[in-house]
């Protein structure tokens, strides 16, 4: 049922930034569904993997291979669907529980969830380059070889 | 001002607009080395980072232009216009406007009224979903979308008359953050209980720099280093600003 519920609103949630994004209407559902099919795999990969930092690594993975592939099929800046389709990955959460252990004074809890909030951060930066790393190298490789044709 | 340098200063116009709609560092960059060669450059120089843009076009008959521009402040993510001027310049690659006509329509994509209801109504679902999403209950998702407004009605009318994003930050998330512990404590005197804790998360998506920070560090992975590290610090400042906003309203009203 929690897991239900998460998926919802993580469609209803990256669906709010769409419009808060003035995204255009024929790109905001396929956007919006972007994001829970993003949260849909991080919960697949948390229940596979132990940790924080990987499972997020491979769902923002997949929003940008999601986003380069909308990007194709729309026309589109991929920018569009990475930005509205990471947003259930940014750790509000984490984050705020940090700063209200900090407050309080609890600096172990302040610790483990700082990290936490970093290894989320580092897993989203770092699962999106490395599949632009992999995209630029194939179409520079299939470039060439196009040329070469020629 | 001669035509070869009218264009230059289109063309800078052009990257203005797209860094200020939310355009990453590497588009706007390669976007500009395309239009120009599109425009007769025979070698582009492009140096583009969030707050400046550098631009030194080599001519065929080997004069060079030097144009800067100083970007003032990142506007709000528009990616309607972002769209809209991605394929404006990708008209002009293929079929070079006269920079009279490019100037025009820059004007007219950029100059298109925003629809506010989009964003009041985004800014509404998203914090509610968000509460819910991060584990609060149906009460705490109404209550976060209903103090959504608070935080529109900031950012739309407190943001132009304080245009420091730290301080701005910070008082936006002073002002909500009183609000909500407020309306909890008065709502706890009726039985209604509200987590205070999860009204806030849900609200804090919507100040949250994430995306920016996202960026950041990606365009720091990417070899965009200058940017990416001036944007990280930027954007970490304005996370521990808006958490000290958010705790100095619970410290003062008690959560």
């Amino acid at each position: 049922m929690q897991t239900a519920i998460q998926v919802l609103t993580a469609f209803l949630g990256s669906l709010g930034f769409g419009l808060i994004f003035h995204l255009r209407n024929r790109h905001l559902v396929a956007a919006a569904l972007g994001g829970m099919f993003i949260w849909i795999i991080y919960l697949i990969a948390v229940s596979a993997i132990d940790g924080i930092f990987f499972p997020t690594l491979i769902a923002s993975a997949f929003s940008a291979l999601y986003a380069e592939i909308m990007a194709r099929v729309q026309k589109a800046p991929a920018t569009l669907y990475l930005i509205t389709a990471v947003v259930p990955l940014i750790p509000g959460g984490s984050l705020y529980h940090t700063m209200s252990c900090a407050v309080r004074g609890e600096w172990e809890q302040f610790s483990t969830y700082g990290m936490d909030t970093i290894q989320y951060a580092l897993g989203i930066a770092i699962g999106m380059s490395l599949v632009w790393a992999v995209y630029d190298m194939a179409d520079r490789i299939l470039h060439r070889n196009h040329s070469e044709q020629k | 001002m001669d035509t070869q340098n009218k264009i230059l200063h289109e063309l800078l116009d052009l990257g203005e607009a797209m860094l200020i709609n939310g355009a990453e560092v590497k588009r706007v960059e390669d976007t500009l080395n395309r239009m120009g060669v599109a425009y007769g450059a025979s070698r582009m120089n492009v140096f583009v980072i969030t707050s400046s843009v550098v631009v030194t076009m080599t001519l065929a008959d080997g004069r060079e232009l030097t144009q800067t521009r100083r970007i003032a402040k990142p506007g709000g993510t528009d990616f309607r216009k972002l769209e809209e001027l991605n394929a404006l310049s990708r008209r002009c690659c293929m079929l070079p406007l006269p920079p009279e006509e490019l100037q025009r329509e820059i004007h007219r994509l950029t100059g298109a009224r925003t629809s506010r209801v989009k964003f009041y109504g985004g800014s509404i679902l998203a914090a509610g979903s968000f509460s819910v999403f991060f584990g609060g209950g149906l009460t705490d998702g109404i209550a976060a979308a209903l103090f959504a407004v608070l935080v529109c009605v900031l950012q739309e009318h407190m943001s132009p008359y304080c245009t420091n994003t730290v301080i701005f930050n910070f008082l936006c998330a002073l002002l909500t953050g009183l609000a909500i512990c407020t309306a909890a404590n008065l709502l706890g005197m009726v039985q209604i209980v509200v987590h205070i804790d999860k009204v806030i998360i849900g609200d804090i998506m919507l100040l949250i720099p994430g995306i920016a920070m996202t960026n950041a560090v990606r365009d720091v992975l990417l070899g965009d280093t200058i940017s990416g590290v001036m944007r990280l610090t930027e954007t970490l400042l304005w996370a521990v600003s808006l958490a000290c906003g958010f705790m100095s309203a619970i410290w003062l009203i008690g959560g």
